[in-house]
């Protein structure tokens, strides 16, 4: 027990030494910020001429059309811009060629374009990229939330189906924090964090790198690092997807929706402590969402929340 | 319900024009959006059932009787003494006492400075055109969403937990109620059906006036018209009392009150039933169940309750020695 202390002790004297060394939160996301913007940019002028590609759309009621667009530079949000107002609000994700794309990311070839929504017929792909991204919005609301005194770190959240009943997003906080369970009106500050984000509206940036500009842009995160080598390995490509929200930086290995403000019911329900790891404690916050297209009743909502309670296990 | 309404129309009408004039129309008509819907909308067609279901059951679990072995222990009971008053409860008319809850007791400085007040409740109704707020006294009662909510004035040894059924055994034969419920409405009605004037005859000359008000006051001296003077408007659909009415008979079994006289209201409304206020009445009221009948103790109470003077229609009625 006195050895325990002690090393307890010891460990927050070199963890407080460290923690003057490490940088803070701030000059962590502005050094991410710059890296990303800078290989966006590289990555852009890369086609300094304006070269024309056609773009194709398939969809109830845009058979036939054809977009001239901009080879690189182009995305199919500028190309829903180009039909009606109803398609950028309403598209979430697009196929271009039987690929899913994200909204943001630019057009390399002539292809046949779709624009998904949430009332498609098969609206799998868009509901496991929607929850996808709440998760990413959970870990990005947790980074910004803690005190400048304490760590976070977001671990790779599993992929959980939408039927599982609630989005997860692993996360070891500092050691400091052990014994801390939140109180419902620390998870309400959470959500108020996650409704400010949604409001704002803010894009979700993909980029296509490789994993040298990914080790950069991650260089203050060990985990993060470890993470980006074992995705490089498991795409055949070898290159990966980074996405930008704001300010925020995250990986992802597959396509997120288009923005924050497509979720209009945003709550954070739990958040569970499923045991030590090799970061430390690890522990998964939940959260329930919806998108503004399928706005449930309140006595539906309640309903859902209470099953986004329970501790959600990967399967 | 408006505002959606118009989005459901923006929707609908988008579709119907070509994608040319559609961006035109929507920066025609830019409103504000209210984001509310009906609860199915959304939903597929086995959850909508799912959710009709799920809400009965929840209602089922909500007012069956439980057992009580919580924190949160049963308020301590007084014994009744003459000249304090009882938590009365809403029903339905002809006296069926449907899913009747205290909601929320209101202490004396809460409601008016005198008297505490108990909010009760009658007839669940579905919670899917409930707004939240409304949700909110139901839900710290434990209680399904009621269709009326009407506030008693009690004594203060007379207050009841919130989440207490209430039930028609409340009541005994015998006892006098007042009967409080909105009567009837007629619509505009003229001066001889709202206020019983007589009118004018039928033959005799009478040019187009039978069912006139006729003169209107005095004359010269007050030379106007006195403020409340009869004449014809909206009759009916206001709130009426009916006092002294007597109880004959009780069914503990179906919750049904029989009451004696005319009680205000159409059939199958919600009427508000009391202990009267009548001085020569209210000694009538002899060892009533207080504050309230509760089944867990006396359970040994007939399924019918009649009164001592009302012939029961199953026994004999000659008795030959």
């Amino acid at each position: 027990m006195a050895t325990k202390s002690g090393c307890i002790f010891i460990q927050r004297r070199f963890a407080s030494a460290a923690a003057a060394v490490r940088p803070s939160a701030a000059e962590v996301r502005s050094h991410r910020n710059a890296v990303f913007l800078r290989e966006q940019s590289r990555q852009r002028a890369l086609f300094p001429r304006i070269e024309k590609i056609e773009v194709s759309m398939q969809g109830p009621g845009l058979e036939g059309t054809l977009l001239v667009m901009n080879k690189g530079m182009s995305t199919p949000l500028s190309c829903a811009r180009h039909l009606t107002e109803y398609h950028v609000t309403s598209s979430v994700l697009a196929l271009v060629d039987g690929e899913l794309w994200p909204l943001h990311k630019p057009l390399m070839d002539s292809c046949a374009l779709r624009l998904l929504t949430f009332k498609d017929r098969d609206p799998t792909a868009v509901n496991q990229a929607f929850w996808r991204s709440c998760s990413a919005l959970l870990g990005q609301v947790l980074e910004t939330a803690f005190k400048d005194d304490f760590t976070v770190e977001l671990l790779r959240s599993p992929d959980v189906p939408v039927t599982s009943g609630a989005f997860c997003c692993d996360v070891v906080l500092d050691p400091q924090l052990d014994s801390w369970a939140p109180s419902q009106e620390s998870l309400r500050s959470l959500t108020r964090g996650a409704q400010l984000l949604i409001h704002l509206d803010l894009p979700f940036e993909p980029l296509d790198v490789l994993p040298s500009v990914a080790l950069e842009v991650f260089s203050h995160n060990k985990c993060k690092q470890e993470e980006v080598v074992k995705m490089a390995s498991e795409n055949p490509t070898g290159t990966l997807q980074l996405y930008r929200c704001g300010d925020h930086v995250l990986l992802s290995s597959s396509p997120l929706v288009a923005r924050t403000g497509l979720c209009s019911q945003f709550e954070v329900t739990a958040l569970h402590s499923l045991g030590s790891g090799p970061w430390g404690l690890h522990r998964r916050a939940q959260g329930l969402s919806l998108p503004t297209q399928l706005q449930a009743h309140h006595t539906v909502w309640n309903k859902l929340r209470k099953r986004a309670e329970k501790l959600v296990r990967k399967s | 319900m408006a505002g959606w309404t118009c989005r459901f129309l923006l929707q609908r009408g988008a579709r119907l024009l070509s994608p040319r004039t559609e961006s035109s129309l929507f920066i025609a008509c830019r409103r504000t959006v209210k984001t509310t819907t009906w609860f199915e909308e959304h939903l597929t067609e086995d959850n909508q059932e799912y959710m009709r279901k799920i809400v009965g059951e929840d209602y089922r679990k909500l007012t069956a009787e439980r057992l009580n072995p919580l924190k949160d222990e049963p308020w301590p009971r007084h014994e009744w003494t003459e000249g304090r008053g009882r938590p009365k409860f809403t029903s339905l008319l002809h006296a069926v006492v449907q899913d009747c809850h205290v909601l929320k007791y209101l202490t004396k400085d809460e409601y008016d400075g005198r008297t505490a007040a108990l909010l009760v409740g009658g007839k669940n109704v579905s919670p899917f055109h409930r707004s939240e707020s409304e949700m909110e006294m139901f839900r710290n009662a434990g209680v399904p969403p009621k269709q009326k909510v009407s506030t008693f004035k009690v004594s203060d040894n007379a207050i009841i937990k919130p989440g207490t059924p209430l039930y028609a055994a409340h009541f005994r034969p015998g006892q006098y109620v007042d009967v409080t419920a909105k009567t009837i409405g007629k619509g505009f009605q003229g001066v001889m059906k709202r206020w019983g004037f007589k009118g004018q005859p039928a033959t005799h000359g009478q040019t187009k006036t039978h069912r006139r008000p006729g003169a209107s006051g005095p004359g010269g001296d007050p030379a106007r018209v006195w403020k409340g003077k009869k004449m014809p408007g909206k009759m009916g659909n206001i709130i009426r009392t009916a006092h002294g009415l007597k109880i004959w008979r009780v069914n503990t079994k179906y919750n049904v009150l029989y009451v004696n006289g005319s009680v205000p209201g159409h059939r199958n409304c919600l009427v508000k039933i009391r202990d009267t206020t009548l001085p020569l009445r209210s000694a009538s009221i002899l060892n009533p169940p207080f504050p309230t009948y509760f089944t867990e103790e006396e359970e040994d109470l007939a399924e019918d309750l009649y009164d001592e003077s009302l012939f029961v229609h199953t026994e004999p009625s000659l008795a030959l020695t």
